[in-house]
């Protein structure tokens, strides 16, 4: 095999719906229907109907077994050609940045010139799994031959068994909530209330500002009537947070409240990818390129480190291999799961070494504890974000983005404008 | 012509039950007069029972409404005028022969409509008699949606020449998908279009309507059909079905579509793609 000459993937640009709360107007809507709307609103921005693209890449954290190609149904109630191939990828947290690093690499490789990647997160059409009780018996009654077998293996279903098992965010390993393993390193770092409810009242205040001011015209088609993201409060202060009650972690001196943590959220999001030479070629928008990315995983099963402070061993790899420092990012986006990750993930960072993160250049339009976070649709909302801040910013503005995930790990990318 | 305009779309269950009534004044075919236009102002769709109308039709839940859901928002208008005293036939039997439907324009979940039926085009037909009722869905005065339903009143005796109705040749295609219809898919989409006729609900009412079986509402087929063809479906089209057999639930059908520079023909037919249920074309919209 010859040499490959490693290629520019640029972002393209993004369409999203807006997020919308659990429960809320998209409640009837599934996984396929809104990344299929995600889609429909790309395909009509940038004139892909008909079109074959390379591959498009996207994935669910919450998912039914009937989905297992999510994408490609999506790809194939779409106006894009019946041509068009898709994946299915899930990395929790990081499963829209890694839908964009893993399309990025394609297009670096020169396997693919354009590309579609991103997620989509229904809390509200959330799978509901029977117990491992009533499975077992299923399955056993499936294989049995004999009548008799049947009614044995049925027969062993206990009334316990038959209760629906609703999905939760919880480790595997911990059986610590997401909040509740959050609460432990907010608690460990000695993040205050107050730090948490003034960074939550900024990603509130900063998402407001960027619908007011239709930074999210080209990146946002409406869905089922919504226009804007429903968990946006435009009104709210760090003061109105600070009268909210905690709702993880025990004792006085819990912190965490549901103005401070990201809600349950709807929603999907998608970015365009194209090889450079081929976004000039079709006269599309070149927004910045995708110059690294990297992914770390903390050792968190014995609490030995932080279950979201992963991005920390992602990091410095990622500086290192490319010459920087956090002095060198004009825009930081560090995901919002909770106020306080975010902030834990700064005094990590800040005692490993790496600088500290200036905050006027931190998730300047918001963030997930506004926009809300439908799981796999927040790295595509990110990525869509920033390529297009540093685009306005001119080229060779640098920016990093810091995903947290589910399972202890972290994914980083690095954009730069072109 | 005389313009009936209602509050808001009337409950199918009511009219069905007044159209089942024996009713002794009916008007003969001959001598009955249709000039009449029923329409309600401002009709927005409601979200969940539009979500569950695609579910069971197999439409991805979009801004844009399915054009068969154009159709079934005027299916109570057509339900009204056939359950009028001067409406010639008697609801319960008349059998839904062809459908036409033309989306001028992709008409969004959220655009306030005006949803309008009438009744026209009284023929002779040889098992009986046929008459149209046409809907029409327009935004601020401009038509977006309009279709023609035609119901066949088998028995009945018109004078005059029969009339051939639409006849659509079956695509000659080896059919590429496979649906499987549940027992009660007839309730199902009964509760989503409000298309309660006993006929599709049970075998027991459709029995006791001259059924053998129970058997699938014919614009489920149609939309399920529109449904296999979603991802080229343009913006714009005109769908011709012809429904050629009742399709008895439970049940399993083959669907199978062909793509020529005229459009799209496309079939639903029986397992072994011996007996087409349904016959359409879909094609460009000739405009309004």
């Amino acid at each position: 095999m010859a040499a490959a000459t490693v290629r520019t993937a640029v972002i393209v640009g993004g369409n999203r719906i807006p997020f919308a709360k659990v429960g809320g107007p998209y409640a009837p809507a599934s996984n396929q229907d809104m990344l299929t709307a995600a889609l429909d609103g790309l395909v009509a921005r940038f004139g892909l109907a008909g079109q074959q693209l390379g591959e498009v890449a996207g994935g669910a954290v919450l998912k039914h077994t009937r989905d297992f190609n999510l994408t490609r149904e999506a790809v194939l109630g779409s106006a894009l050609s019946p041509h068009t191939p898709a994946v299915d990828l899930q990395q929790a947290c990081g499963t829209g940045l890694e839908a964009v690093i893993y399309v990025a690499n394609k297009i670096a490789l020169g396997q693919i010139t354009t590309g579609v990647a991103g997620g989509v997160d229904s809390a509200s059409d959330a799978p509901i799994v029977v117990t491992e009780g009533l499975r077992r018996a299923l399955l056993r009654a499936n294989r049995a031959k004999r009548p008799l077998d049947r009614v044995k293996a049925l027969a062993s279903i206990r009334p316990r068994d038959l209760a629906p098992v609703p999905p939760a965010v919880v480790e595997a390993r911990t059986g610590l909530s997401m909040g509740e393993s959050q609460a432990i390193t907010t608690r460990k770092w000695g993040i205050t209330r107050e730090a948490q409810d003034e960074l939550a009242a900024a990603s509130h205040t900063n998402l407001a500002r960027a619908w007011s001011e239709g930074f999210f015209d080209d990146l946002v088609t409406p869905y089922l009537g919504v226009t804007r993201d429903t968990p946006l409060r435009p009104d709210t202060t760090a003061e109105k947070l600070a009268a909210l009650r905690t709702v993880f972690g025990r004792g006085d001196d819990a912190t965490m409240t549901a103005g401070n943590s990201t809600p349950l959220t709807d929603g999907a999001a998608l970015v365009l990818l194209a090889e450079e030479g081929e976004a000039r070629a079709r006269n599309w928008p070149v927004l910045a390129r995708l110059v690294d990315a990297e992914v770390g995983a903390s050792d968190y099963v014995t609490g030995a480190e932080d279950l979201l402070l992963a991005p920390t061993h992602a990091l410095p790899r990622l500086l290192a291999r490319q010459g920087l420092t956090l002095a060198d990012f004009d825009l930081v986006e560090v995901h919002e799961a909770f106020a306080s990750t975010v902030l834990a993930n700064l005094a990590a960072w800040e005692q490993a070494g790496l600088g500290v993160v200036d905050r006027t250049r931190l998730n300047v339009n918001g963030s997930s504890l506004a926009a809300g976070h439908p799981f796999a649709a927040t790295g595509g909302r990110i990525v869509a974000t920033l390529a297009k801040l540093l685009h306005d910013r001119g080229p060779g503005s640098k920016g990093l983005i810091s995903i947290c995930a589910a399972g202890g790990q972290g994914v980083t990318a690095i954009l730069e404008a072109m | 012509m005389a313009r009936v305009t209602l509050d808001a779309l009337p409950g199918v269950p009511a009219l069905l039950a007044r159209a089942a009534a024996p009713s002794l004044r009916r008007p003969d075919a001959d001598h009955a007069v249709l000039d009449r236009t029923v329409l309600v102002h401002g009709y927005r769709s409601e979200p969940e029972r539009l979500a569950a109308y695609a579910r069971v039709c197999g439409f991805t839940l979009r801004d844009a409404l399915p054009a068969t859901w154009l159709h079934v928002l005027t299916f109570p208008l057509q339900a009204w005028i056939m359950s009028r005293s001067d409406f010639p036939f008697a609801l319960p039997g008349m059998v839904h022969l062809s459908n036409d439907m033309t989306l001028h324009r992709g008409v969004g979940g959220r655009e306030p409509l005006t949803l309008e039926a009438g009744a026209m085009n009284l023929r002779p037909h040889t098992r009986g008699a046929t008459v149209d009722l046409v809907g029409r869905a327009l935004v601020d005065g401009e038509l977006v949606w309009e279709g023609t339903s035609v119901y066949l009143a088998p028995g009945t005796s018109m004078p005059g020449e029969p009339v051939q109705g639409l006849r659509l040749d079956a695509p000659h295609v080896e059919p590429s998908q496979l649906w499987q219809l549940p027992a009660d898919l007839g309730r199902q989409y009964a509760r989503v279009s409000g298309d309660i006729n006993p006929i599709h609900l049970s075998p027991l009412t459709a029995r006791a309507f001259g059924q053998k079986r129970t058997i699938i509402h014919g614009m489920w087929t149609h939309a399920r059909a529109l449904a296999a063809l979603e991802g080229r479906l343009p913006d714009s089209f005109r769908a011709e079905v012809q429904f050629t057999k009742p399709l008895s639930l439970p049940g399993s059908a083959r669907f199978g579509a062909s793509e020529s520079d005229g459009g799209t023909g496309f079939v639903v037919t029986n397992p072994d793609a011996s007996k087409p249920y349904l016959i359409g074309r879909l094609g460009r919209d000739a405009g309004r």
